[in-house]
């Protein structure tokens, strides 16, 4: 990589986010991702996960929102980098990326404990799949062993393939249109919009200091490069709830105790 | 000189020492660690070029333009196909992990006679002894295709020929006996319409094309307090269309019918749309009282929908009802609404009617597979995926995800005539034949898919109508050559026709025959995403969706 | 004489390991296998003008690197017979004429997770082929491939050397030999620059 160093992030705007969850099947393609017939919420590996929360109302008042959540790549005492004992983990200088070394990795999950935003997946199990299926994998991702933790990377293939193309063009910088991570170009309403934070010029970079836009729990200090977006209210206040978004609650933790018996558990 | 005990340990500690100053040990644990990130039953991508293709998905009658990523001349990922016009690189979530499917554990491999494996040459003898002794009946879950054109002319000569419509077709299907204009050769112009009301349909999650109405709503209407288009969403419960529309009015389960008419008879009776009738026997107080509403949340409703015109109301499914507000709103034929899209004349019976005396039944596997023909046929069920229990006493190995040629004819929903040609990108990896291929079989004077794809670009190229899209948007009129269309279409490019004029056709649309509001309508409930989707199987990897987090449902199906 | 006897057998323990170690051991961990045709660099340079590496061994449009080339630019020139060798006539019969991808046996094979860019190496940081493939392009030989019996890689990643004593620059590409290269031109990466 050249030249000034990239701050790729995201603002993913809410209120176009239908939850269609086409962004959580296609990370899953284009990482590897092993299917898991037998996973639950608690066990599976979901690098992108989509989580449904709501208003916490009842009745025609209720309303429901979907936040995608993926690795934040924090900026700011990197929890996950900070704890692990094998430096798997590390922010990259040059882009930004919080990059996770499944290979480096000796599976004590303490990242996993670390991160607020409960991002990380861990492999319980060798991945398997039916048989001849396995000519489908993503030939730009390496597969991992059972024993690991993984967790989005900002899809670096297409990072690698862009990089690639620019320099057999005879360019230093890539061309950001051959760097669109797999969520972003999968969401059919376009509501996952990729950019480069330290590029002023990038309209990503406005978006992400417009009124609307937010980050998840910002009060932690963490300084996440995944920003969100919304006009309502109550979801901008999801992000500084008790639980925020929560792996297993569908609530703001306040309401949690109000009715009980509609939490889903996983 | 005796060798003893302790001269053994003495050489042995001195050999000890001496492998230290050797490689051997370093060099094992480099090696030892290398071998043990490498387990060999840990599949890795395979190693090669990786090429684009353009094609088109064949899962479900919408088309969604698809770029696929082939490595060592298999699929490895999917991506939407940004220049297609009506998808605009949408996709729904099944798609991206779709080229999974074709090794999916319950990919139908073998011919199965009666759940014991069998040969195609047994089906062979068995389907050429029913067309000797009766009818024969073909089913097609998607009309228009070259392989429809085949199906039609094998049931002309030997029995009749029947079509298995999408949801959205299906709520058409009113129009069609209220006017004569077939189903297939109408859409919903939703590029210009400024409100639609859909009761039930879900319009955010499964209905049409995902580019289609997701891509209009997301740049006119999300996040905006005023949008420019007002998606109004009738359901009993708060579903992702719901919580995401302009307006959501909840009201009680299976009371769509009742909102229709209480909201028709207040609008027709204030003079608020142009029709004039019919009027719908239900009083505004009855509405109020089976809907759950107040008649003042019912009168404002009804204000509200024709507050922003153009409007179009959308059911979800074949809901009679729904189609009488249209007819009231006066969407019929004009911009915003329903409209005439194509010149098409033929009327397609439908395959929920009863199946009268056949010798056989043919089930293409486009055909949703819990399609259960109301029949004592033999049937001869043709599918890609084993669904698990099926009365078909045939189950024939079809073509998976795109394992063959196909063409993809108008999208459902659109308001305007497409064309694409969805090349074949993955080989079959058994003995496989579509529906079409075998009825060629046992009449040579059927034409092949790959003719009838060819005579179709050149009817296309002759009419000098419409453009092409693919890199860049070319009219049909520049097109220097036949075959120069047929190759743009066969790599990928997308024709779309031009819109016609409903009101100067003077088509019988407009004339919509409608004498009273319909009555004891029984309406199809709305079906969510993955239900309506023809294969048995979801690709594996959609697993992630409810198993492996909240995020939805487990889909309703009999089989998974 | 006790003292002197324990030295003797000890030293006599040493030599047998020091022998073991460095003569016995790479021996015995390294597998010889044949590649499936004996191709030679310089009969392709000589014969048929072939002069540059870029010719056969290029990069595509995408910027990603052919690598071994593929059969079909093999029988560019080879779809039918133009020689005289044994080599040749299994080229044209077991693979060429099947259609069957030759089954070579890379030297530079890495694993699955590392990622290496010869777009980037060659065109943006100006390597040559001579730096890191030595003058393997101007050999009249196939070069001899071992294995190593435990990890499966080619004797070529960890070099010849077995104590990497005095390697050539070229001699060896494991991950410490790129840091080197890397330390030595200031151009640092992280570790997914070139990892998977």
């Amino acid at each position: 990589m050249s030249g000034t160093p990239a701050r790729y992030g995201m603002v993913i705007d809410l209120d176009r986010c239908t939850g269609c969850g086409a962004c959580m099947v296609a990370c899953a393609a284009e990482n590897n991702v092993a299917p898991t017939p037998q996973a639950t919420p608690r066990t599976g590996v979901t690098p992108m996960l989509v989580r449904k929360v709501s208003n916490g109302m009842h009745g025609a008042t209720r309303r429901e929102t979907f936040i995608p959540i993926m690795c934040m790549h924090c900026e700011h005492e990197t929890p996950c980098v900070k704890v692990c004992p094998q430096q798997a983990v590390e922010v990259d200088k040059a882009t930004g990326i919080v990059m996770q070394m499944p290979q480096r990795c000796l599976g004590c999950r303490y990242c996993m404990t670390a991160c607020p935003y409960h991002a990380r997946y861990f492999n319980w199990r060798d991945p398997v799949w039916p048989a001849g299926m396995e000519k489908s994998l993503n030939p730009g991702v390496a597969t991992r062993m059972r024993g690991v933790v993984e967790k989005c990377n900002l899809c670096h293939a297409r990072l690698h393939s862009a990089n690639e193309k620019a320099a057999a063009a005879g360019r230093r910088e890539i061309d950001m249109a051959d760097y669109v991570p797999a969520c972003g170009e999968a969401c059919p309403t376009n509501a996952i919009h990729f950019g480069n934070l330290a590029d002023q010029n990038d309209p990503v970079t406005r978006e992400a200091h417009s009124a609307n836009a937010f980050r998840m729990l910002a009060r932690i200090g963490t300084e996440p490069k995944v920003y969100y977006k919304s006009k309502d209210p109550w979801v901008r206040a999801l992000a500084e709830s008790a639980s925020g978004p929560g792996k297993f609650s569908e609530r703001p933790a306040e309401r949690l105790a109000a009715s009980a018996s509609e939490v889903h558990h996983g | 000189m005796k060798v003893t005990r302790r001269d053994l340990l003495v050489w042995g500690a001195g050999a000890a020492a001496g492998i230290a100053f050797t490689p051997v040990p370093w060099k094992i644990l480099d090696d030892v660690s290398i071998w043990s990130q490498n387990w060999s039953w840990i599949p890795q991508p395979a190693r090669g070029p990786v090429e684009v293709k353009q094609s088109f998905c064949t899962l479900c009658p919408n088309g969604c333009g698809l770029r696929v990523r082939t490595g060592a001349g298999w699929p490895v990922g999917i991506a939407g196909m940004s220049t297609h016009p009506i998808t605009r690189g949408a996709l729904c979530p099944l798609a991206f992990a779709a080229h999974q499917l074709n090794w999916h554990p319950q990919r139908l491999r073998a011919v199965r006679h009666q759940s014991s494996t069998s040969s195609w040459a047994a089906a062979q003898a068995a389907f050429s002894k029913a067309c000797s002794e009766g009818k024969v009946v073909v089913i097609d879950g998607y009309a228009g295709r070259a392989a429809s054109q085949i199906f039609e002319a094998f049931a002309e000569k030997r029995g009749s020929y029947r079509v298995a419509a999408s949801p959205e077709t299906r709520a058409l299907a009113p129009y069609e006996s209220w006017s004569g204009v077939p189903a297939n050769a109408l859409g919903y112009d939703l590029e210009n319409a400024q409100t639609v009301v859909s009761f039930g349909a879900p319009m955010l999650d499964g209905w049409g094309a995902p580019g289609r109405f997701t891509r209009l709503w997301a740049e006119r209407a999300a996040g905006m307090a005023d949008p420019q288009l007002r998606l109004i969403q009738i359901d009993a419960s708060l579903t992702r269309t719901a919580t995401k529309a302009w307006q959501w009015i909840s009201i009680r389960p299976g009371t769509e019918d009742a909102l229709v008419a209480g909201a028709a008879r207040f609008l027709l009776e204030e003079h608020l749309v142009p029709a004039n009738g019919p009027m719908p026997p239900l009083t505004l107080v009855d509405a109020a009282s089976q809907t759950g509403l107040t008649t003042d949340a019912i009168r404002n409703l009804a204000r509200t929908i024709v507050a922003k015109p153009p409007v179009v109301a959308i059911a979800g499914g074949n809901n009679p009802a729904v189609a009488a507000l249209n007819v009231a709103l006066g969407a019929l034929g004009q911009t915003g609404g329903i409209v005439l899209r194509s010149k098409q004349k033929k009327v397609y019976e439908s395959a929920d009617a009863v199946i009268p005396k056949a010798r056989a039944v043919v089930i293409d596997s486009t055909v949703p597979w819990d399609f259960v023909p109301r029949t004592d046929a033999e049937i001869f069920r043709f599918a890609a995926w084993d669904g698990g229990s099926n009365k078909a006493e045939w189950l024939l190995p079809a073509p998976g995800f795109l394992e063959e040629l196909t063409d993809v004819p108008t999208a459902p929903t659109s308001a305007v005539e497409t064309y694409a040609v969805a090349p074949a990108v993955a080989k079959p990896t058994a003995e496989v034949h579509s529906a079409a291929q075998f009825l060629a079989s046992f009449d040579a004077e059927l034409n092949s898919t790959d003719k009838i794809i060819h005579a179709r670009c050149e009817e296309i190229f002759r009419a000098r109508a419409g453009s092409l899209y693919g890199r860049e948007t070319t009219p049909v009129a520049q097109v220097a050559s036949a075959q120069k269309l047929e190759e743009q279409l066969r790599s990928g490019a997308v024709w779309v026709g031009e819109p016609l004029k409903t009101a100067s056709l003077k088509s019988n649309l407009l004339k919509c025959n409608l004498k009273e509001w319909p009555a004891d309508t029984r309406p199809e409930r709305s079906e969510d995403w993955a239900a309506e989707w023809p294969a048995p199987v979801l690709p594996p990897l959609a697993l992630k969706l409810y198993q492996e987090s909240s995020l939805r449902e487990p889909p309703e199906r009999k089989t998974v | 004489m006790k003292m002197q006897r324990t030295i003797v057998v000890f030293a006599l323990g040493v030599a047998v390991a020091l022998l073991a170690g460095w003569v016995a051991f790479p021996r015995a961990l390294y597998l010889q296998k044949q590649q499936p045709l004996e191709f030679r660099h310089k009969t392709h340079a000589e014969k048929s003008g072939v002069a540059d590496c870029n010719e056969c061994h290029a990069l595509r449009d995408d910027g990603t690197f052919a690598g071994l080339p593929a059969m079909e630019k093999c029988a560019g020139c080879h779809s039918e017979r133009i020689g005289t060798s044994n080599a040749e006539a299994t080229l044209v019969d077991t693979y060429i004429k099947p259609g069957n991808e030759t089954p070579w046996l890379v030297y530079a094979q890495q694993p699955a997770n590392v990622w290496f860019s010869h777009a980037i190496h060659v065109k943006r940081a100006g390597l040559t082929c001579t730096e890191c493939h030595s003058t393997y392009g101007e050999s009249d030989q196939v070069k001899l491939y071992e294995v190593n019996r435990i990890s499966g890689y080619s004797r070529d990643i960890w070099g010849h050397s077995i104590s990497r004593l005095r390697r050539a620059p070229h001699d060896g590409m494991k991950m410490s030999d790129c840091e080197e290269c890397h330390r030595k031109h200031q151009v640092e990466v992280g570790c997914l620059g070139c990892h998977e």
